[in-house]
């Protein structure tokens, strides 16, 4: 047993430090002053404004904005109008078009670069220019280079055959293609780079110790690489198709929504509802449906990105 | 199981010289180590074994058959590798059961195997499992269990143990020893770890700039090292040198030692006649920690036995010894003694000197005297 002899204690003199001044208290708090008029703009211009939309969607509004509630009707006619049922399902076949063939390109320039190649930098770099340009610039180049009359196909023309015929751009059935078209040359580049991001993350001795198993190297990439490549292929197909659903400024640039408005995309039907043809109400009811299919995809991608980092702790 | 031969084996990446000329002989059945530090070409010769890497000339034999060419499949050997290479997106059954699927063995063949091996490593309750759910002595275990499956002529492993917990890595250690006494394939094994050197070889090749400088039983490489390099890279704490000069001391070639301020005369072995004849020049002498102990009664009468009185610098108790650093012709030496007997820094006490198991080494060339 321990005998506790009580001692009395040794008063200790303890000094105070300073409080802390009104400029100390300021410091700290610099970090949420600075953020707070960034956080109120956007909760105002950004979740205002989309609930401003919804409620112009179930307006009676036309050139102006007007608040008589008529329900649902602006959806009824919405989805009574031929053009948007075309402006969909122009959205339908660019979306997976431009979706599969960046992904595939994308991949492909990837592992073709992943080969301790020579000037890889600056062959990585000639890929992935074009993400630096505008789509409007994209459109522009892509409208004269499809032109019948001006771009490839007098060009291939002019090199003797004669019944070359490539005129998707002035042809309503193909139109739309056109549009896939410039928008891989323009973003598969950058599915590339997230690619090879990926690839470089692969360990080395995962590649040999498949080498010594015996798998070729074709069975290296389909079985092993890609596969656990799941995660960039996750995250390049949420930006490709969310890019896929905003698209407007490339198609107006390109095509214009024609001829006729057999390339429209939902956005171009929007704009021009809500702006040029007042038709604000039914225009609103459009970005409503724009707005649910991005976040169709976006809240389950940003649930999973969420949820794994718990995981990871 | 089979033998391996290499032969006069370089290899250069441009104008750098990775592998100087590596010959060995290795039986069917041996554990041979590579250590060497960072740098010295063991991991490169690992990888010209595998076929990962061509050698530049030379050629390496795998059971009577010239495989210098061949591509890393057809040499029939398996690979541990330090980061264990797991492949992430199958579960350690696909994992394991992989490169039997390549050699296209058939289905039930292929699940009898697994079984076994997951058996044999203890972690069948793992199979289902993806690695990034292991932990790393569990990651460890299906690499190993990879490299099993195949039932290759040969087993590289390339520092297995690197990136485990110091406990863990004892642990594996011991299961791998075990391991290869029950399967008896040959095994080339790197590491720069000169302990597990030591535990688990039947020999060992200590490599330093692409060249081999001893290939030898451990205990050889312990007591018998051929140079400078060798004896201070194996054992922890590593062997004291001293540099000392031999004299003659009544009729004998001695050693004289300066130990705070007093001479003494350090008896030579007989056997190290080489080392007699350099009467009035300059050697080092080497020693492990564990022949400077503190005066044991019995054993101080030897020949070979001489004692000096040291001032403690510093002690660093490590629970079975205690190491005590002293000053020898005002070099630092490190000394092994029973923590009973070890005094406080700063007190004097005496130390027993082995002389019989000393070496000595010449200061130019850094090879040993012989």
């Amino acid at each position: 047993m321990t005998q506790s002899v009580s001692t009395p204690e040794p008063v200790r003199t303890v000094r105070k430090v300073r409080k802390p001044s009104l400029g100390d208290r300021l410091a700290e708090q610099i970090p949420r002053l600075v953020v707070s008029p960034t956080l109120l703009i956007a909760v105002v211009f950004i979740y205002g404004f989309m609930l401003w939309t919804l409620v112009l969607s179930f307006s009676n509004s036309r050139i102006l904005p007007s608040y008589g509630f008529i329900g649902l009707q602006n959806y009824e006619r919405l989805f009574g109008n031929e053009r948007w049922t075309v402006a969909i399902t122009n959205l339908a076949i660019y979306g997976v078009l431009f979706v599969v063939i960046c992904l595939a390109i994308g991949l492909l320039l990837a592992i073709l670069l992943d080969q301790k190649i020579r000037a890889e930098g600056f062959l990585r770099t000639v890929y992935l220019y074009p993400m630096a340009l505008s789509f409007i610039v994209t459109g522009t180049v892509w409208k004269w280079l499809l032109n019948p009359t001006v771009g490839i196909q007098r060009f291939v023309r002019e090199l003797g055959f004669e019944d070359f015929r490539f005129d998707w751009l002035v042809n309503s059935d193909m139109s739309i293609y056109t549009i896939v078209i410039a928008a891989v040359w323009q973003s598969s580049g950058f599915v590339m780079a997230l690619f090879l991001a990926g690839l470089r993350g692969v360990d080395d001795s995962i590649i040999k110790a498949a080498q010594i198993d015996g798998a070729s190297r074709i069975t290296i990439y389909t079985r092993i690489i890609i596969p656990s490549l799941r995660p960039v292929f996750f995250s390049a197909i949420i930006m490709l198709s969310h890019i896929a659903i905003k698209s407007f400024d490339l198609a107006l640039a390109l095509t214009g929504g024609g001829p006729g408005f057999s390339s429209d995309l939902p956005a171009i039907f929007m704009y021009q509802f809500s702006f040029t043809r007042g038709q604000m109400g039914v225009g609103a009811a459009s970005a409503i449906i724009m707005l649910m299919g991005v976040m169709a995809i976006l809240i389950p991608y940003l649930y999973s990105e969420l949820r794994v980092k718990k995981d990871d702790r | 199981m089979a033998n391996l031969h290499i032969d006069n084996v370089h290899k250069s990446f441009g104008d750098t010289h990775i592998l100087k000329g590596i010959n060995m002989d290795i039986a069917d059945g041996e554990f041979i180590i590579l250590v060497g530090p960072s740098g010295c070409g063991k991991s490169t010769l690992m990888n010209c074994i595998a076929g990962l890497e061509q050698a530049t000339t030379g050629r390496i034999i795998i059971e009577d058959e010239d495989v210098t060419e061949a591509m890393p499949k057809d040499r029939d050997i398996a690979m541990v590798f330090q980061s264990y290479a797991l492949y992430p997106n199958m579960n350690v059954w696909k994992n394991i059961a992989f490169g039997l699927e390549i050699r296209k063995m058939p289905k039930d063949e292929i699940a009898s195997t697994v079984e076994r091996v997951a058996d044999l490593l203890q972690i069948r309750p793992l199979l289902k499992r993806k690695p990034s759910q292991l932990s790393g002595g569990q990651r460890q275990r299906v690499a190993m269990g990879r490299a099993l499956a195949r039932d290759p002529k040969i087993f590289l492993f390339d520092e297995p143990l690197s990136n485990l917990d110091a406990k863990l890595r004892v642990e594996m250690r011991t299961e791998i020893k075990k391991l290869h006494q029950r399967l008896k394939t040959t095994i080339v094994y790197v590491t720069h770890d000169q302990i597990e050197a030591m535990t688990l070889a039947n020999r060992i090749a200590v490599m330093k700039d692409g060249m081999i400088q001893q290939f030898g039983s451990p205990q050889e490489v312990y007591d018998e090292p051929v140079n400078l390099f060798v004896a201070g890279f194996m054992g922890s704490p590593s062997m004291n040198f001293i540099r000392c000069k031999v004299m003659e001391h009544q009729g004998e070639a001695h050693i004289r030692m300066e130990v705070d301020g007093k001479d003494y005369n350090l008896p030579i072995p007989k056997q190290e006649q080489a080392v007699r004849q350099r009467i009035g020049q300059t050697v080092i002498l080497g020693i492990r920690p564990e022949q400077i102990t503190h005066v044991i009664p019995q054993q101080d009468a030897g020949p070979n036995m001489a004692s000096v009185d040291g001032k403690i610098i510093v002690t660093e108790p490590t629970g079975a010894d205690t190491l005590t650093l002293i000053r020898m012709n005002d070099q630092e030496v490190n000394c092994r003694v029973h923590p009973r007997e070890a005094k406080e820094p700063g007190e004097t006490m005496t130390f027993m000197i082995n002389m019989d198991k000393a070496i000595f080494f010449d200061p130019e060339t850094e090879d040993r005297i012989i």
